[in-house]
């Protein structure tokens, strides 16, 4: 019997499957790099048809597998172990259709966000989520993440924008889980809205149709410094307690201005702020007119110690270059970066970034902040050196720290970023073994055999309960990569 | 048939574990009148009775709610804080996530499976679980509670909605034209959806008087006022209906269409005949008898829309219409399996 490689090559050709330890380099992890593992095969389709027929060979052959956009994933979640092949989309990348009447596009998988806006930017439309990493990440791997961004606290998150999405089940069937019309026509689950957020685990997306939404008449971009973050959390409390529903509201910490302000992504922004809170405003020019009134009065009566506002469309892109830049900023100031994802109810923003605070000083580690303030998305990100295990470990707990305040507050583990492999062990900070239970009974109802994308996303039975073993995990890994 | 009305979900969950066999769960009771009396020998769990607000976050703008908490309740409490649940819809807020049968009110709208944060529930043995989070934002988890829009109380009982809130607009008007030919409504509503900002909520309404179109216009009192000058709209009252009459006589079509295929659906309606249309894309049908139904469904299949007869007085044709795609229907099917394996939930 032919071996499970030489059985995909005879599908895609050799080209598009590769097993050569050294080509497999580049999929060995995600944006979550602390987090490696070099899968069996990598392999290439272009079409469902190509997907289909890959994954019934997968299936038959018992092989797991997972599927894989841009890898900008900070969760871990496209990683594959060395028993899976990973299914990779980056090649069906085309517009398929765009109707600018009924304001939908069908896209594959691998369409990257951003490109998709350049697709129907002539016609006075756009993709509206837009998570910071949109120049890189795809349609794809956004639906299965149900990836947010900043402009996701008028417009909200990927769920809202899918309206319908061609899926290759893990047995190789294929499954319509919507409508062009919408995203669940009468009589019919919303197999959609649980789909949305699977993170790879229910199958593979091969054709995706997306909502469309017309172009604002006007933007305005404000940006006010703080002296402190108390302010400026202060500030967005006054704007939303308005009933102002700006497009975007965003903060940055002191730290993350100064490493902004030394990096390619240099934006002006004051570097003696301790927090500077980004608002953009979108849709009729009289009626953002008054309400950036009401934000830049909502600046003042918080102390904002300067404001200003983009006068054109170059400064708008320089107020975004450092929000947008504040990852790759970040990126610079160590060999590894470990960027969190929790989220708190918006009133208990302060209170969450004093705990932040407070436990970066007890680990020793320092904690950066960057976050959607409106959602009350916070984003603290953890530099350090991957190399140093015992610095590996404080940073990882620190984390969990963190996100256990997250939880004790009365928030989620994760707003936009998912479980993947790096959370399975704080799933248990927020359900039980009866809510894991019921997923898992939903996951089956996809997967039965668990072959598609197996250990992410969910905890294996028994493991919400047990103590943390991540800081073990990333040593084994460490110790694993180090020369002999 | 017996009836249950437990007054917590903690009584809901001890009267399962006992599996006391079929069981159909009942909001306020609005869907009966589509669906029918249940069988003999199923239980009728009315869920009335559990019906407090559990928390309401008014600077957060999310609450928690009981199943069988009023919508009207829910929307009088949201009042004196500025915040509305902006979805249309009503009977119990339970019913009305578990029913979805409105959708949006307009293209791009908040629809049940926006506003749905996370929920409580319980399985049809009793076991207890919960999905999702009380905050604006989270994806930590499957999200089980999504699975509630539309399951119409086959996969679990959802005791307890986490739901997202937002601020009551500063000004609203309603409109309603009517009288209008179908070419002239629907162009009107052409207009109105070129907006970068369109009507908060809009509908089509045809019937042997001709067409209505009736939105609500929402935002800053200039704005408000500005389009209705633009569009030669004339405040009014709310003339909103959910839905048609569900006492009318023949059968009800419903589907889902995009503004595109209205045009469609209109000239394949008698003019006897009642159309509604609601911007979100969700339209309702009401037929004089089969031969127009099927015509209906026939010129929906061409369109290429979702339509299928939901009230009927011939069980037989309940659901005829489009094919659901094999896949999906295999998914639902697998899911109901996996959620209520002994079909307790009917
Ligand atoms: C600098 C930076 C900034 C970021 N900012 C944001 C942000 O603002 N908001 C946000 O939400 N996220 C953000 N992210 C995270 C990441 O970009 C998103 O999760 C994104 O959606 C991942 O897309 P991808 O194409 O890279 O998918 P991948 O990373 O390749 O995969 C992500 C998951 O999706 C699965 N998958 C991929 N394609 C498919 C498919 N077609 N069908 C089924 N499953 C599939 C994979 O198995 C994996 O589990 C950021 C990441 C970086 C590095």
């Amino acid at each position: 019997m032919a071996s499970v490689e030489k059985r995909l090559s005879d599908l895609l050709g050799a080209r598009r499957v590769l097993t050569a330890p050294d080509a497999l380099l580049a999929w060995e992890c995600d944006g979550f790099t602390v987090h490696k593992a070099r899968p069996r095969a990598v392999v290439l389709p272009e079409s469902t048809a190509e997907v289909q027929a890959v994954v019934r060979v997968l299936h038959g052959e018992r092989v797991p597998f997972v599927p894989r956009g841009a890898g900008t994933c900070l969760s871990g979640g496209p990683t594959a172990g060395p028993d899976a092949v990973v299914i990779d989309l980056a090649r069906m990348k085309q517009v398929l259709r765009v109707d600018a009447e009924d304001l939908f596009a069908v896209v594959q998988p691998g369409v990257v966000n951003v490109e998709l806006t350049a697709a129907v930017r002539h016609l006075g439309l756009h993709y509206a989520p837009d998570p910071s990493s949109q120049t890189v990440c795809t349609i794809g791997g956004n639906l299965a993440e149900n990836s947010g961004g900043p402009h996701c606290f008028k417009y909200g998150m990927t769920q809202d924008h899918v309206l319908d999405a061609v899926v290759v089940l893990p047995d190789g069937e294929i499954a319509r889980l919507g409508d062009a019309g919408g995203p669940r026509p009468p009589g019919v689950l919303d197999l959609l809205g649980v789909f949305c957020g699977s993170e790879g685990t229910f199958g593979i997306a091969t054709e995706i149709t997306v909502r469309l939404c017309r172009d604002q008449q006007a933007v305005r971009t404000l940006l006010a410094s703080f002296a402190s973050m108390a302010d400026a959390c202060r500030a967005v409390s006054a704007i939303v307690h308005k009933g102002l529903v700006p497009a975007a509201l965003e903060i940055l910490d002191r730290a993350t201005i100064q490493a902004v302000e030394a990096s390619v992504y240099r934006a002006g922004y004051p570097s003696d702020a301790a927090a500077v809170l980004l608002v953009e405003l979108d849709g009729p020019p009289d009626v953002i007119a008054e309400e950036a009134d009401e934000v830049r009065a909502a600046f003042a009566a918080h102390g904002a110690l300067r404001s200003e506002e983009a006068t054109d469309a170059a400064e708008r892109k320089r107020l975004w270059k450092g929000r947008k830049g504040a990852f790759g900023a970040m990126g610079r100031l160590s060999t590894d970066l470990y960027v969190l994802d929790g989220v708190v109810p918006r009133s208990a923003l302060e209170r969450a970034l004093d705990g932040i605070a407070a436990i970066g000083a007890r680990h020793g580690v320092t904690i950066t902040n960057v976050f959607h303030a409106g959602d009350g998305n916070l984003h603290p990100n953890i530099p350090f050196d991957g190399r140093d295990a015992a610095e590996t470990a404080r940073v990882v707990a620190a984390g969990r720290e963190i996100l256990q305040l997250c939880v004790d507050l009365g928030g989620s583990i994760s707003g936009e970023h998912g479980v993947g492999a790096e959370k399975l062990d704080h799933f248990g900070m927020m359900y039980g073994a009866a809510d894991r239970d019921v997923m898992a009974r939903v996951r089956a109802a996809f997967d039965p055999h668990g072959r598609c994308n197996p250990g992410k996303a969910l905890p294996s039975r028994g493991a919400c309960a047990e103590p943390a073993k991540w800081p073990q995990m990333v040593a084994r890994v460490l110790d694993a990569e180090r020369p002999q | 048939m017996s009836a249950f009305a437990p007054r917590s979900a903690a009584e809901l969950a001890d009267w399962l574990a006992a599996r006391p066999g079929r069981v159909r769960l009942v909001g306020s009771g609005s869907r009966a009148a589509r669906v029918g009396a249940p069988a003999a020998d199923v239980h009728e769990v009315r869920l009335a009775g559990i019906a407090t607000i559990d928390r309401l976050d008014a600077a957060d703008q999310t609450c928690s709610v009981d199943c069988g908490l009023p919508r009207a309740e829910l929307d009088a409490a949201l009042q004196p804080h500025g915040l509305e649940l902006p979805c249309p819809g009503g009977g119990t807020i339970g019913g009305l996530f578990a029913a979805d049968p409105l959708g949006a009110a307009a293209h791009g709208g908040q629809s049940p499976r926006s506003l749905l944060l996370g929920v409580e529930g319980l399985l049809a043995d009793g076991t207890a679980f919960r999905s999702g989070a009380r905050v604006v934002k989270s994806v930590a988890g499957f999200d089980v509670h999504k699975l509630l829009v539309g399951s119409e109380g086959r996969l679990y009982a959802a005791t307890r909605l986490h739901l997202r809130l937002k601020p009551r607009p500063r000004a609203e008007a309603w409109f309603c034209r009517d009288g209008l030919s179908d070419a002239d409504a629907l162009a009107a509503f052409a207009r109105l959806r070129a907006e970068p900002v369109g009507p908060a909520a809009v509908q089509l309404r045809r019937d042997r008087h001709g067409c209505a179109l009736v939105g609500r216009i929402a935002g800053r009192a200039a704005f408000v006022r500005g389009q209705l000058a633009q569009h030669g709209l004339a405040e009014a009252a709310c003339a909103w209906t959910d839905h048609l009459a569900a006492d009318a006589p023949g059968e009800v079509v419903a589907g889902l269409a995009r503004f595109t295929a209205v045009a469609g659906l209109c000239a394949a309606v008698p003019a006897a005949a009642t159309l509604l249309w609601h911007g979100g894309g969700r339209f309702e049908a009401a037929l004089p008898d089969a031969a127009a139904s099927d015509a209906l469904l026939a010129a929906a299949a061409a369109l290429g829309v979702h339509a299928r007869v939901v009230a009927t007085t011939h069980p037989a044709r309940r659901d005829r219409g489009s094919p659901i795609d094999p896949g999906a229907t295999r998914l639902a099917a697998a899911l109901r399996t996996a959620l209520d394996p002994h079909g307790i939930f009917v």
